[in-house]
């Protein structure tokens, strides 16, 4: 390793570290190229408002901010209800840069906050990876992260989201529990607290921190591991972190009431047991121990169940929430909430996007995991833990794929860094170290007997240790093992010592040369994905013409702006929740519902007014007071993901509040497909969103219009619509807008008004037809 | 296009008055005397239940006639198919289900109101084409025909219980059946004392094991490549999209079309069960050429043996890693790139 400390290596480390974060913005600012520097997606927006809100009127309006803008007549208390982290972040930065008086607007702040962060994030990774085997495999791991298709899905320039800074924060944090650990340091166990906290105001996912870390505790308990470096960590790290999380609003008492955090709770009172019996240990002799001992974890363990059942019986503890539940038990979702189960980002993970976010350290990434084993100290258990609970969860829910991707790289990196240290190195290098018997950091066989016996051996006491208490065999057992053991371990050692070089030039060039062709087909891969996949803003879309130039579709903010411009400022407007976020933060009205799905119930009453007839919608339309009701429609230019085709789950989410007014089977034709055309169910054909859907459809291909999402020819006459009326389409029909009439002013039936608006004409005919008869 | 509906409107009043004259006179001398023959049809279909332990076993001609009009009782009734020979695992799996909760019904005092039924197919077929069944099991619950539901005989529409969405367990079945019918209904299951013992004497021979074998067992634990093999496996089953298939259900293989082999899924979010298991494979043997790589080929003291070494794993290396990307070209047919072929 002399390159570590040469001249070379020391201006080439920053170098390159800088270059990587350049490549990891530069690969993120795709969307702005194409389009412009907007805010993508639909929470992004809310964030956006909420920063926007928070940098015009400071931080205690930000924080007691009441928005009654949304979820009318609800409205939302926005303070206690957001992870602040994001929005603070910004304003920080957009206050920092106009004190030096570089006017920024806060829109490009919010826009290039996921980017810049991401070069932090490598840096992070670099850290990390470099506390875990060298500095080499670090800047691999930080170039992998960088431009990893993982995690450029949720960090693109305009995608304003939590994960954006949580990513980050979340490498970093492990870095420093992972420093703390091995220096024992109460630094930087204040410092991981720090992070975590930070964490915390940021991104719900800090969950993941708060039982990684005391596993990892736990599992280094268990392996006889114990020492006081871990006590001085993990204290620091729950005392201080734990008070930190509290401050913020939205996770309250949480920490020290629900299940999720009970974990690091019970690790701490564990620690706190463990390092208390160690001391007793000193004072008395070994028989006089094993006596209290006994006595003591049964006396506690009796305590804690107790303790627990009464607690959890009378509700000071809550149960586990639904979302995660639907972690562990895969069809608990299903069945009770479909709220959760319709959210795409809830669907489990094929091995496809394992592949398409990952490429080839998808198959490195066990290979490093591997090599942690091999050398299995502290650091490299938190690793194994981190990859083997995170590919778990990448694998119930895609959008934890955003967790698996750092270790992904970190472990990848391992790999690959270890192939490059064996067949790039120099002969004579390894011939030397052999001879002389030290250990090269990458052969890892050596340094576990190190670390087994870094305990004071306790020769014979195998059989006695065998017998003692829970916690304590596991100590000793180890301790015993070490000492019994040693002959073979040495054994087993110097067989793993007998390493030789690579002796042929043209094997080492096979295979460098190929790894490096993969590093290239890598950076390829990533590329192409990002630029095709992830850098859509999705409220623009780009599709390409027949004759190949590129059609921009921008109908989204078409229709936004003309609500802005077009309708009074306590306008209501109802739509599916999914574009709550949206309409409040570009069109600037009141939402019934959005993408912060807190009150299932006022969800599904948007979903009965869309699914049920007219008659029924308008009285749930004129109880909460909307003005216009807004729904997309792909049947024009084919954009799939459009009310139609969520429809299905507005039918369920509303029969799941309301099981006697809605019915799923109803809108399914007689052999159970769900179909648009003439084959539609009656039910289907007088459910609002089909009206509002189909309204005047045929009439703009003269009676012959087919549906391009569902390729479905439609009736030639398109349903009526009796209480709404259509207030603004845009340009290619993804946006349609109805305005609700309102009671009919001489106090007919708005059917009748209908009519006998429309039927003068008929009535005269039939009166013709009757007079001829 | 007015004077023909109103035309179909005054068809349809004609009709109602016939129907009302009819029925109101038919009501008042048959009324004693089919209320009698009710109470019949009623006692000998419960007499059936009771035998079958609240579940009727029906076939093509009495299922005619227990849901025959006019009835004063509901039945929801299982279409299933439990012979060995149709190979019905979903069948089998919900039978018990769904015996529990009709033996439930069957121990209430008053039980009148709704009837426990289950149709084979190898007695009811004809039943089963007249409902257009194409898969079993199927439930279909049949309401009573109440005076006002139903004024001219016209049998009630029936539902169905939707499997997909609300499973197989017998709560939901229960709770789904007892929104329909109106009538409580409650499943208890009952203990399973054999069961209980199995398991409690498991656990204790298992620790019987542990602690007499507790050097032997502690040896295991204690062996770090144990541990590797558990989670590298664990990482191999979930990065090759097992827990898709486990939340999903897709089925292991379908007959190919097309040219297209049969254990490879068509769309990009979809995914058979083999397919997994040959990409989980895929990614063994990659991370095996490079652990291979990293560990064995440098121990090989022989330059010549470890030539060949090496060029073996690189090319197993390079072979994998192409299948893959074809692989992946096959789900996602417009990724460019490609490794060997």
């Amino acid at each position: 390793m002399s390159a570590e400390t040469s001249t070379v290596a020391r201006i080439l480390k920053p170098t390159i570290l800088i270059l990587i974060a350049v490549v990891a913005i530069a690969s993120r600012l795709f969307s702005i190229i194409r389009f412009e520097s907007v805010i993508h997606e639909f929470d992004p927006w809310f964030n956006y408002r909420t920063t926007q809100h928070l940098v015009k009127n400071g931080f205690y309006e930000f924080w007691n901010w009441f928005d009654e803008k949304s979820w009318y007549p609800l409205g939302r208390v926005v303070g206690g209800t957001v992870y602040p982290g994001i929005m603070v972040t910004s304003a920080i930065i957009h206050n920092v840069l106009h004190f030096f008086n570089f006017p920024v607007d806060i829109r490009n702040v919010c826009v290039f906050l996921a980017p810049m962060f991401s070069g932090l994030t490598a840096f992070s990774a670099y850290l990390l990876t470099k506390e875990l085997k060298d500095s080499s495999a670090g800047l691999l791991a930080a170039a992998f992260l960088g431009v990893a298709p993982g995690y450029i899905s949720r960090s693109v320039a305009g995608s304003y989201d939590n994960e954006g800074i949580a990513i980050f924060l979340l490498v970093f944090t492990f870095y420093l529990w992972i420093k703390a650990v091995k220096t024992g340091s109460a630094f930087f166990g204040l410092l991981t607290a720090l992070f975590y906290f930070y964490m915390v105001s940021a991104w719900g996912g800090y969950v993941f921190i708060t039982n990684l870390v005391p596993l990892h505790a736990f599992t280094l308990l268990l392996m006889g591991r114990y020492s006081n470096r871990l006590y001085v960590s993990y204290s620091t790290f729950y005392a201080v972190g734990t008070l930190l999380s509290m401050q913020i609003p939205f996770v309250g008492f949480q920490p020290t009431r629900t299940s999720e955090h009970m974990a690091a709770l019970g690790v701490f009172g564990l620690l706190q047991l463990y390092a208390f019996a160690e001391l007793v240990r000193g004072y008395v002799t070994p028989k006089q121990f094993k006596t209290l001992l006994k006595g003591g974890v049964s006396a506690v363990a009796i305590f804690a169940v107790v303790g627990l059942t009464v607690l959890s019986f009378s509700g000071v503890i809550a149960p586990f929430t639904g979302r995660f539940y639907s972690l562990y038990d895969t069809g608990y979702a299903k069945i009770h909430i479909p709220i959760i189960a319709s959210v795409s980002e809830h669907q489990p993970t094929a091995w496809t996007s394992f592949f398409f976010d990952l490429q080839m350290l998808i198959f490195l990434f066990p290979a490093g995991v591997y090599l942690c084993f091999k050398e299995l100290k502290d650091e490299h258990v938190f690793i194994i833990l981190y990859s083997v609970f995170a590919s778990y969860f990448a694998g119930v829910m895609v959008r934890l794929m955003l967790t698996l991707t750092p270790v992904v790289c970190v472990s990848a990196a391992i790999a690959y860094s270890t192939l490059l240290d064996t067949y790039l190195e120099k002969s004579e290098h390894v011939l030397a170290s052999n001879l002389a018997g030290g250990a090269r950091p990458t052969v890892a066989a050596a340094t576990t007997t190190a670390t087994v016996t870094d305990a004071p051996a306790e020769p014979k006491s195998k059989k006695a240790a065998a017998r003692a208490a829970a916690a304590k065999a596991v100590e000793s057992e180890t301790k015993a093992k070490a000492s019994t053991k040693e002959s073979k371990e040495t054994k087993e050692a110097k067989d793993s010592k007998k390493r030789f070089p690579i002796f042929n030039w043209d094997s080492r060039a096979m295979v460098i040369m190929q790894l490096t062709w993969f590093l290239f087909m890598f950076a390829w891969h990533c590329t192409y994905v990002t630029s095709g996949s992830y850098s859509s803003p999705s409220i623009v879309l780009a599709s390409r013409q027949a004759d190949g130039s590129q059609m921009i579709i921008d109908d989204f903010r078409e229709a936004y702006y003309w609500l802005r411009k077009n309708t009074g400022e306590d306008a209501k407007v109802m739509s599916w929740w999914d574009y709550g976020y949206q309409m409040a933060g570009m069109a600037n009205v009141t939402t019934l519902v959005d993408n912060n799905t807190w009150n299932n119930t006022h969800i599904a009453t948007v979903g009965l007014a869309m699914s049920a007839n007219e008659d029924v919608s308008y009285q749930v339309l004129r109880q909460h007071d909307v003005d216009y009701v807004l729904i997309l429609f792909g049947g024009v230019i084919g954009y799939s993901g459009d009310d139609i085709n969520k429809f299905l789950w507005m039918i369920r989410i509303a029969e799941g509040v309301y099981p006697n007014m809605v019915k799923e089977s109803n809108f399914f034709t007689p052999r159970g497909e769900y179909k648009v055309d003439h084959e539609a169910s009656q039910t289907m054909r007088d459910s609002l969103m089909y009206k509002m859907s189909y309204y005047r459809f045929a009439e703009l291909y003269g009676g012959n219009a087919v549906d391009h999402v569902r390729g479905a020819r439609m009736p030639a006459e398109g349903p009526t619509l009796n209480v709404l009326e259509e207030a603004y389409t845009t340009q290619n029909w993804l946006v349609r807008i109805y305005k609700v009439k309102d009671l009919d002013n001489i106090g007919r039936d708005l059917k009748d008004a209908t009519a006998f608006d429309k039927g003068k004409v008929k009535k005269v005919s039939s009166l013709k037809r009757f007079v001829k008869a | 296009m007015s004077s023909s509906s109103r035309w179909f409107r005054t068809l349809g009043l004609a009709l109602l008055a016939i129907f009302y004259v009819a029925s109101s006179f038919s009501t008042t001398t048959v009324n004693a005397q089919s209320t009698a023959l009710l109470g019949r049809k009623l006692a000998k279909f419960q007499e059936k239940a009771t035998k079958g332990k609240g579940v009727i076993e029906l076939d093509s001609s009495s299922f005619e006639e227990v849901l025959s009009m006019p009835r004063n009782y509901s039945i929801v009734v299982l279409f299933t198919a439990i012979s060995p020979e149709f190979q019905c695992v979903p069948c089998k799996n919900f039978d018990p289900e769904y015996k529990l909760v009709a033996s439930g019904w069957s121990k209430m005092k008053d039980k009148s109101q709704l009837l426990f039924g289950s149709l084979d197919f190898k007695v009811g077929q004809a039943v089963f084409q007249k409902f257009g069944m194409t898969n079993a099991p199927s439930a279909l619950y049949f309401p009573a025909s109440s005076a006002e539901s139903a004024p001219a005989g016209t049998p009630p529409p029936h539902q169905r219980y939707d499997f997909g969405k609300s499973g197989f367990q017998a709560e939901s079945f229960a709770g789904w059946l007892s929104a329909r019918s109106g009538v409580p209904l409650a499943v208890k299951r009952p203990f399973d004392f054999v069961g209980f013992a199995l398991k409690l004497l498991g656990v204790l021979g298992f620790g019987a094991i542990g602690h007499f074998m507790y050097n032997r067992a502690g040896k295991i634990l204690r062996n770090k490549y144990i541990w590797a093999a558990m989670s590298l496996f664990t990482i191999f089953v979930m990065i090759s999209g097992h827990m898709w298939n486990q939340i999903r259900n897709p089925p292991y293989t379908m007959p190919g079309r097309d040219g297209r082999p049969g254990f490879i899924a068509q769309g990009f979010q979809n995914q058979f069960g083999m397919e997994t298991q040959i990409i989980a494979m895929i990614y063994a043997v990659l991370c095996c050429s490079v652990i291979s790589l990293i560990s064995s080929v440098p121990r090989i003291e022989d330059p010549s043996k470890q030539r060949f070494a090496v060029w073996v794993w690189i090319a197993i290396f390079g072979i994998m890693f192409s299948m893959l990307m074809q692989f992946f070209r096959l789900k996602n047919p417009g990724y460019p790139f490609r490794l060997l072929f």
